[in-house]
């Protein structure tokens, strides 16, 4: 037993040791370049996260674009989000423009960071686009001031994906999904508990996903929109703890420490249900045996004035760069794909299961048809419906910091100390980092 | 003979320019560029000189109070293990009756020669809730029920402890290795002649001689743990809450995560040389030669 496990532990520490170097070099290699642009082709570079959805929706994008402009040439350079980020940062902050792409892919909670920090660095989009034809929440994220900067690519609208399959076995049907309140979901998440052994949903006390997907279901946020912490006589946050600490403490939770093990628990079928943006479709769907198991339902509700069962996770627009040589063009390409056509959307959707937030393309073919993956539901009508009914919030600029102040204070309050107290600690230490 | 000293002393002078030239350009120079910018505030490129504002808000910042506590923390609970470790196992391999010492030698120095990323991916794949730890613990009946070792603050702090003295052990033994092989084998002889014993030998004659290498490693271990970052970035990413981040974690915070502040980031940064310094300082004191 105890050689079988030594070879065990050999194997998987060597599998993991050549996975992550593998990991690594492919990160590498694509930073590396960045310094070849400027050819004599007229030649936009972009910078993005996934080679497989956001880059590759660039890719969509550019062929449009070439069917009247044949000369154009778009170059994507894939590293990771936080690599990105940095980059962008350490530029930006030197004051070196020379390394910088002309198309930036940026993360809906830093619009207004980088727009403020780096004054006169990001195009202006306000009449370069129809922003009446997008998703007002989306837009809302894009505006500071009076001034709208950048083009809304694709949202989080969130939905409550669950297995039809336990959810039977523990007696429920689709109808009793549909609108309830988080505190029904709890009392649905412990007869699934026990009638087949597998934990309705996952937690992570150092993740904020689920925190937010809450506040911003009732239209809160972290933040107010004038940038000052939202935790003190605030009812949506209070609701919102109150109902993180009774799924922590209703044991219907399974713990979970990382990105690959939560995608790992829906995966290998150990959790009912999975709240999130409509991105986790693929992830998803990456488990073949389970086709036809799964189905789509609203979000439960906060049960409180303003509560709606529809929410937003995450999302994303694109940026141009003011100090770009091929400003003009990259905004025009922009605008005629990512900023305005339904054929890209479609496009999009059905090659690599994007939702956007461009109204027009909602009423086509390819938003309403039918996933045999989610038996038959027309999936992506429903999140593109709940999509709009998405409370408006402004994002601000101290999210990070907010949520990193909130999870300071995270477990004291799963372990019961005084909410009011506890959120009030939260206030002081978010004010103390922002000054 | 003066005139002679005198162009010898210009060719070494030439060859130090160089050098010289390059560090007061590349470190120094910025150095004291920070250290400007440490009195400075705002976000990204829009600063203005706020005087020691800095400082004064540091000293009452919870969240850096919270990061010094936890690197101080390792600081104090892994160095002298690592380092004690390290002494042992390089006694037990300077053993010259000891077979295959060359196979324990390169399996004791080879963690060293990893990425300290992919360690770090490695440790929290092994004390992940489903992972092989809790996995072979279960197996054997030590636990009924899975740890979540890195949602609980002291078990995170535990496991990040253990990868860096994983990481760093066989470092620190290869330096004392090599001072022990050159401690004269006749001192032993007279000793053991004298009628002490092996532990006696250890703490009396091994220990005091290599008192220098000793004071060595535990500046630059000082001096890495202080600017501990990799490990807890991969492993924890600074939580459960903040109970792992350290301090070259929160300047990153500071400077990539939240909105960019990067005087106040140049600030956090002069605490870390200000305690390099202190520490060092002290460790001299407390191990160097009384002068």
């Amino acid at each position: 037993m105890k050689k079988f496990l030594s070879v065990l532990l050999l194997v998987t520490m060597t599998a993991s040791l050549l996975a992550a170097c593998g990991s690594s070099n492919s990160d590498s290699n694509t930073a590396g370049s960045t310094d070849q642009g400027g050819s004599s082709k007229k030649k936009v570079v972009a910078w993005a996260w996934d080679p497989s959805f956001n880059g590759a929706a660039l890719k969509i994008a550019e062929e449009l674009y070439q069917k009247e402009h044949p000369d154009f040439e778009l170059e994507v350079v894939d590293m990771a989000k936080a690599d990105l980020e940095q980059k962008l940062n350490a530029n930006l902050a030197a004051g070196v423009k020379d390394g910088l792409p002309d198309i930036i892919l940026v993360n809906d909670p830093n619009i207004q960071k980088y727009v403020t920090a780096y004054p006169n660095t990001f195009a202006d989009f306000t009449d370069k686009i129809d922003f009446t034809q997008f998703s007002p929440y989306k837009v809302d994220a894009l505006r500071i001031g009076d001034k709208i900067y950048g083009v809304p690519f694709d949202i989080g609208v969130t939905g409550m994906f669950y297995r039809s399959d336990y959810l039977e076995q523990a007696g429920y049907t689709a109808k009793d999904l549909e609108n309830i309140t988080w505190d029904q979901y709890i009392e649905i998440g412990k007869v699934v508990k026990e009638k087949t052994g597998k934990y309705m949903t996952t937690i992570n006390p150092n993740d904020e996903a689920l925190t937010s997907i809450l506040l911003q279901s009732a239209g809160s946020w972290y933040i107010t929109p004038e940038n000052k912490g939202n935790f003190v006589n605030n009812p949506v946050m209070a609701e919102t703890l109150r109902v993180y600490k009774a799924i922590s403490d209703s044991g219907i939770a399974k713990p979970v420490t990382g990105w690959s093990e939560f995608v790992g628990s829906f995966n290998a079928g150990d959790v009912a249900t999975v709240v999130s943006g409509v991105w986790q479709v693929p992830s998803i769907m990456d488990a073949k045996d389970q086709s036809g198991k799964w189905r789509v339902a609203p979000i439960p509700r906060l049960n409180i004035k303003g509560g709606v069962n529809a929410s937003n996770e995450g999302g994303s627009s694109w940026f141009v760069l003011n100090g770009s040589k091929n400003k003009d063009l990259a905004i025009d390409f922009l605008a005629k794909t990512i900023g305005g056509s339904s054929e890209f959307y479609e496009r999009f959707l059905k090659e690599k299961g994007g939702v956007g937030s461009y109204i027009p393309a909602f009423s086509s073919d390819a938003y309403g048809q039918q996933s045999e993956f989610f038996g038959g539901q027309a999936i992506y009508r429903d999140f593109t419906k709940w999509s709009t009914e998405v409370p408006g919030i402004s994002l601000g600029m101290y999210t990070q910091e907010a949520k990193d102040a909130l999870k300071n204070e995270l477990p004291n309050i799963l372990q019961g100390a005084d909410l009011t107290q506890s959120l009030a600690n939260i206030q002081k230490l978010f004010e103390q980092q922002v000054q | 003979m003066e005139r002679k000293w005198n162009k010898s002393s210009l060719m070494g002078w030439q060859f130090v320019a160089l050098p010289s030239a390059l560090i007061l350009l590349f470190s120094f120079y910025p150095m004291f560029q920070s250290l400007l910018l440490s009195f400075q505030s705002g976000k990204g490129t829009v600063y203005h000189y706020v005087g020691i504002d800095n400082y004064i808000r540091l000293f009452s910042d919870p969240m850096f109070k919270q990061a010094v506590f936890n690197t101080l923390l390792y600081l104090i609970v892994q160095v002298p293990i690592m380092l004690l470790l390290g002494l042992v196992i390089a006694h037990l391999l300077n053993n010259p009756k000891l077979r295959f010492k060359g196979f324990y030698r390169t399996a004791i120095f080879l963690p060293c020669v990893t990425s300290l990323v992919s360690y770090a991916v490695l440790f929290k794949s092994i004390f992940a809730v489903d992972g092989i730890l809790n996995k072979m613990l279960l197996s054997m009946h030590v636990i009924q029920e899975p740890i979540a070792w890195l949602m609980d603050p002291i078990w995170a702090r535990v496991v990040i402890i253990a990868a860096i003295t994983w990481r760093w052990t066989g470092y620190n033994m290869i330096f004392y290795l090599s001072a022990m092989q050159n401690i004269d084998p006749s001192i032993y002889e007279a000793a053991s002649i004298d009628g002490a014993s092996k532990t006696r030998q250890f703490f009396s004659i091994t220990v005091p001689m290599l008192k220098p290498i000793i004071l060595f490693t535990a500046i630059i271990s000082t001096n890495g743990t202080l600017q501990l970052f990799d490990e807890v970035v991969n492993i924890t990413k600074g939580g459960p809450g903040n109970a792992t981040m350290t301090i070259s974690q929160y300047i990153y915070n500071l400077s990539f995560v939240y909105t960019p502040n990067f005087g106040y980031a140049a600030t956090v940064s002069y605490a870390i040389v200000v305690m390099v310094a202190v520490l060092a300082l002290f460790q001299l004191k407390l191990g160097g030669e009384k002068r």
